[in-house]
């Protein structure tokens, strides 16, 4: 408020207008260089790790080798390690990592929950399960995704069923998703006990959650639908955002608060089954990646989404290239390394979460 | 006084569950005037506000607005008619007041549109009107009731609706902020022709500041009219079940309650 001689001809209410919209145009633009910042990150890692997944490995090879047997040229041995083995492996850790991140980062805003995610809840075992039972019933590698699409929306209704009426009070949603989570696992083991042919190769993806052994098929079926899941969840974020000032405020503002959050339900059981169609049950992305989102660039936006899925692509294909390359023991599952992972965060998120000074809502 | 925005209820019954909060209501709310809803405690203020909205749906009855029932209406297509402040909103997160603010312009917008200059300037204008620019940085859960209470007013604002339900806007706040607060509601009324209807607990803010009022008791009309015609010592016994004397405000000549001496204090007195 200390008008120059330029500014002392204009009406005040002008200037205090015109100061307060630059101040707000400060504040926004330092958070789209916080999230222009991330998203730049991260893709400079997935570029540089989808590198490392294509050139090393048993058969080393240079980058500008690894790229010509991508397209085809070169060594007949090159093209096919890279073409069939290291390409469709590392685009599954991409496409099944997006899909947790943006599931996670739909449910955690969804229950205003920071512990809400698909394999906490029990979609992912769900998913799981589904797929098994389609393979096991003989079916072809195209119906996964349909399979675990099935069996997403069994768990997400069997957990409604059980923790809905308690008014989805956050522990006992928890607890409910991780006894559903955990019923649903036994059933995918007794399935691969029962029928080892028909499973036989693919235990591990249904069981600790994998990327090894994927195929072109696989990774186009999902990864088309993927894409379609993640725009759709872009397009319904406005609604999310009026759904945190709750049910009366939300309703309104023309929100219908009970089909906005089904929708929204129902795309990230989307995201995740579809994730978990191509990488089996891998646990912790979904529940990490949007507290690293929110660590790295404050409390949610529009962006948040977009940011959880490229995120979530990095972690998963990190930890896929750790398991590959950096870890002693052979063969093991991404799923194992995520799992090692998970399990402190989640306590760490629990004992927070029980911790006795939550913030208030006026 | 308009015949546009009319809201009325016709036969209307509330329900929560099974128990009936406001029953077989008759009641016509002037277009382009103040009508504040008085009454006691758990008379059905609240409730009679959430079923005039959409947000709660009539046992049986119906609510018009220019005679057009409002549950035949597109929940968008209502939301840019009327706006409504609920009496504790749930502010979310770290959200700073002009994102707060931004969310008033939903039922604008179209799936994919982005966000254009009508919008922004919406925004603005509600920030200025409120005192609230200055603030559009701040965390809403850092600022003081009444601060909070006008971003809250700025986002019913931003959604520019002719008609505006305010929820007891001034609970919670001192005097100070009550009169900043309904100033702000009685120059929306007189600059922008809004028509605005609140849940409010003091008669003589009442009584001052709203053209037209309702007075409920357990569910039911008690009395309706301008202030002067219907708050007098009669009224307020039976509804509130005070003894009061009514006289006229010396300031604005509108009614004023002033409540009886009672028993106790007479004792407190002459001990």
């Amino acid at each position: 408020m200390t008008p120059t001689t330029s500014t002392t001809s204009m009406p005040p209410a002008t200037t205090a207008a015109v100061a307060s919209r630059r101040t707000a145009s400060r504040a926004r633009r330092r958070h789209r260089r916080r999230v222009l910042v991330l998203a730049g990150a991260c893709l400079v890692a997935l570029f540089a790790l989808l590198t490392v997944s294509l050139t090393t490995g048993e058969m080393p090879m240079s980058a500008p080798t690894a790229l010509r047997a991508l397209l085809g040229l070169g060594d007949a041995g090159d093209v096919l390690v890279v073409q069939q083995f290291r390409a469709p492996r590392a685009v599954a850790a991409v496409v099944a990592g997006a899909g947790l991140g943006a599931a996670g980062c739909v449910l955690q805003r969804l229950f205003r929950n920071p512990l809400a995610s698909p394999d906490v809840m029990g979609m992912t075992g769900g998913a799981s399960l589904g797929a098994v039972a389609l393979l096991a019933a003989g079916a072809s590698q195209t119906l996964v995704p349909v399979g675990a699409l099935a069996g997403g929306l069994v768990a997400a209704l069997l957990l409604g069923a059980f923790a809905w009426r308690s008014g989805l009070a956050v522990t006992r949603l928890v607890l409910t998703g991780l006894a559903v989570q955990a019923g649903l696992a036994a059933a995918v083991n007794l399935m691969i006990v029962r029928f080892p042919t028909e499973l036989a190769g693919s235990a591990l993806q249904w069981t600790t959650g994998s990327v090894y052994g994927r195929t072109w098929t696989q990774v186009w079926g999902a990864g088309a639908a993927m894409v379609v899941a993640l725009a759709a969840t872009l397009a319904l974020h406005r609604g999310l955002a009026v759904l945190d000032l709750g049910d009366d405020s939300a309703g309104a503002l023309g929100l219908r608060t009970s089909r906005a959050r089904l929708r929204l339900l129902f795309l990230a059981v989307v995201l995740a089954s579809l994730a978990a169609a191509l990488a089996g049950p891998v646990t912790f992305v979904a529940l990490a990646v949007p507290h690293i989102v929110r660590f790295l660039t404050g409390p949610p936006t529009v962006a948040s989404p977009v940011l959880a899925a490229l995120t979530g692509a990095v972690l998963l294909l990190a930890s896929d290239l750790v398991v590959q390359h950096l870890l002693p023991v052979e063969g093991l599952p991404v799923g194992a390394v995520t799992a090692t992972l998970g399990a402190p965060w989640l306590l760490v998120l629990m004992f927070r979460q029980s911790a006795p000074a939550r913030r208030e809502h006026v | 006084m308009t015949t546009a925005d009319q809201l009325a209820a016709h036969g209307l019954d509330l329900r929560y569950g099974d128990r009936l909060v406001v029953g077989g209501l008759d009641l016509t709310l002037p277009g382009g005037a103040v009508t504040a809803i008085v009454g006691p405690n758990a008379c059905g203020k609240s409730t009679l506000l959430r079923g005039l909205s959409r947000l709660l749906a009539p046992a049986a009855g119906r609510v018009t607005l220019d005679g057009a029932d409002i549950h035949r209406m597109s929940a968008r297509a209502l939301a840019l008619r009327m706006g409504l402040l609920p009496q504790q909103p749930v502010t979310p997160e770290a959200i700073t007041v002009e994102a707060l603010v931004r969310l008033g312009r939903y039922p604008h917008q179209r799936l994919l549109s982005p966000w254009s200059a009508a919008d922004q300037r919406a925004v603005d204008e509600a920030l200025e009107r409120t005192g609230t620019a200055g603030l559009r940085d701040h965390p809403v859960d850092q600022l003081s009731g009444g601060q909070r209470q006008r971003a809250w007013i700025a986002l019913a604002l931003a959604q520019d609706t002719e008609l505006l339900l305010l929820d007891e806007p001034t609970t919670f706040l001192d005097l100070r902020h009550q009169l900043d607060v309904l100033d702000l509601v009685a120059a929306l009324h007189a600059e922008a022709g809004r028509t605005v209807v609140m849940v409010l607990h003091d008669l003589g803010q009442a009584a001052r500041y709203a053209d037209h009022m309702v007075v409920l008791k357990d569910g039911r009309l008690a009395a309706t009219g301008a202030p002067a015609d219907v708050l007098d010592a009669d009224l307020v016994k039976s509804v509130f079940d005070v003894d009061c004397r009514v006289i006229p405000d010396p300031e604005t000549g509108t009614p004023l309650v002033i409540p009886k001496a009672g028993a106790v204090r007479h004792s407190a007195v002459s001990a």
